[in-house]
């Protein structure tokens, strides 16, 4: 075998294998991306945001097996628009960011229900790991696109808001997480 | 006992607002102040959160008690210098402001601080105005010293009533009382 035909086979072999081929790699824009979640207390939703955060996105709607998110969250960085939230969900009642600096999401497969994409993946936080799915909606732009993602944890299976804040008549269990992505082509 | 009042007696459905308002508002008043006892933030939250329900069942019964009181003609007065009916009159008017303003001056701190105001955890109330911070500091003050002032006028409401009842010995504290029978006025009416 000559040299020119080792080169091509890698090429060779991605072109006999389509369904193989990996979904195509995408940069977060931070301007105009956002991460963040909605939680209840005393009856009043309230959203957060995390100004830190990095996010892998490889995907493709017709090539699913190959996509991939993987998320990390710098858990300090959160704002809630509220002095004394702020203050609080930092500490070792809530993130206790100082143990558990970083929240992490990966996805381990996606699945679809009806025209509805779902990004099956674990969830990492204040130690505990649990199943999370979230609702993804791609939309394509020229080479890049927008991805919105939505779900719903349940924040006392992660000991977020333990001891006396488990009170789920003052602070809701379920926690909306939503994020809005600006993707780039890599 | 009536319902509604009579020429010589308040009826049962005024002396139920008037003591219902009156232990709300002195134990709610007491409460407030003792906030900071809380051991913890969630225990001050659900203080603060019962605070704010007992004001405003406060303001609600203060609402049925002028439509009751407007509705159904209050006793006459009993027999009393001009002066003294001035200032009879002068404190009750004020005590009525006062037992709107104090809950109506709590939800708009509580409305100027951004929380949010939930009525015995069922449902919530709206803010009165924006969230503005700087002016949280100025608000408390302002709903604590409306307590003050009542208090003030508690006690010379209190006063008033016990002079009638101990110097002149006559209705005026007995016709309020719950259970008290009146005594017989100078007319042989009770």
């Amino acid at each position: 075998m000559n040299r020119s035909a080792l080169t091509f086979a890698p090429l060779l072999l991605a072109l006999a294998l389509p369904g193989l081929a990996s979904a195509a790699d995408y940069a977060v824009q931070p301007a105009g991306s956002k991460l963040g979640f909605t939680g209840t207390f005393q009856g009043q939703s309230f959203d957060g945001t995390f100004g830190k955060w990095t996010a892998a996105i490889s995907y493709d709607a017709a090539k699913l097996a190959t996509s991939k998110f993987d998320v990390q969250v710098d858990l300090s960085s959160v704002k809630t628009g509220d002095k004394d939230r702020d203050g609080a969900l930092p500490g070792s009642d809530f993130f206790n960011v100082t143990k558990f600096p970083q929240a992490h999401f990966v996805t381990t497969g996606f699945h679809q229900n009806g025209a509805q994409v779902i990004a099956d993946g674990t969830l990492t936080l204040r130690g505990v790991t649990k199943p999370v799915s979230l609702n993804v909606t791609f939309k394509p732009q020229g080479t890049g696109g927008t991805l919105d993602v939505a779900g719903s944890v349940k924040r006392l299976d992660f000991g977020v808001g333990g001891g006396d804040y488990a009170d789920t008549s003052v602070i809701a269990n379920d926690v909306k997480i939503n994020a809005h992505l600006v993707l780039t082509a890599k | 006992m009536s319902f509604r009042n009579t020429e010589h007696r308040w009826g049962s459905v005024a002396k139920f607002f008037h003591w219902t308002i009156a232990l709300l508002i002195i134990g709610n008043g007491i409460f407030g102040l003792c906030m900071d006892l809380a051991h913890g933030p969630m225990q001050q939250i659900n203080w603060l959160a019962l605070h704010k329900s007992i004001g405003l069942t406060v303001l609600a019964l203060f609402l049925l008690r002028v439509l009751w009181r407007l509705a159904n003609r209050p006793p006459k007065d009993e027999p009393t210098s001009r002066w003294q009916h001035y200032v009879a009159h002068g404190v009750h008017i004020t005590l009525y402001a006062l037992v709107a303003l104090l809950p109506l001056s709590g939800w708009w701190f509580n409305s100027v601080v951004g929380k949010p105001l939930q009525y015995f955890k069922m449902f919530n109330l709206p803010a009165l105005t924006d969230a503005n911070k700087d002016m949280a500091r100025f608000w408390h003050g302002v709903h604590e010293n409306l307590f003050w002032f009542l208090v003030l006028l508690l006690v010379l409401h209190i006063a008033g009533a016990l002079k009638h009842h101990l110097v002149d010995r006559d209705n005026t504290l007995r016709r309020m009382l719950p259970f008290a029978r009146v005594r017989p006025n100078s007319q042989g009416e009770r």
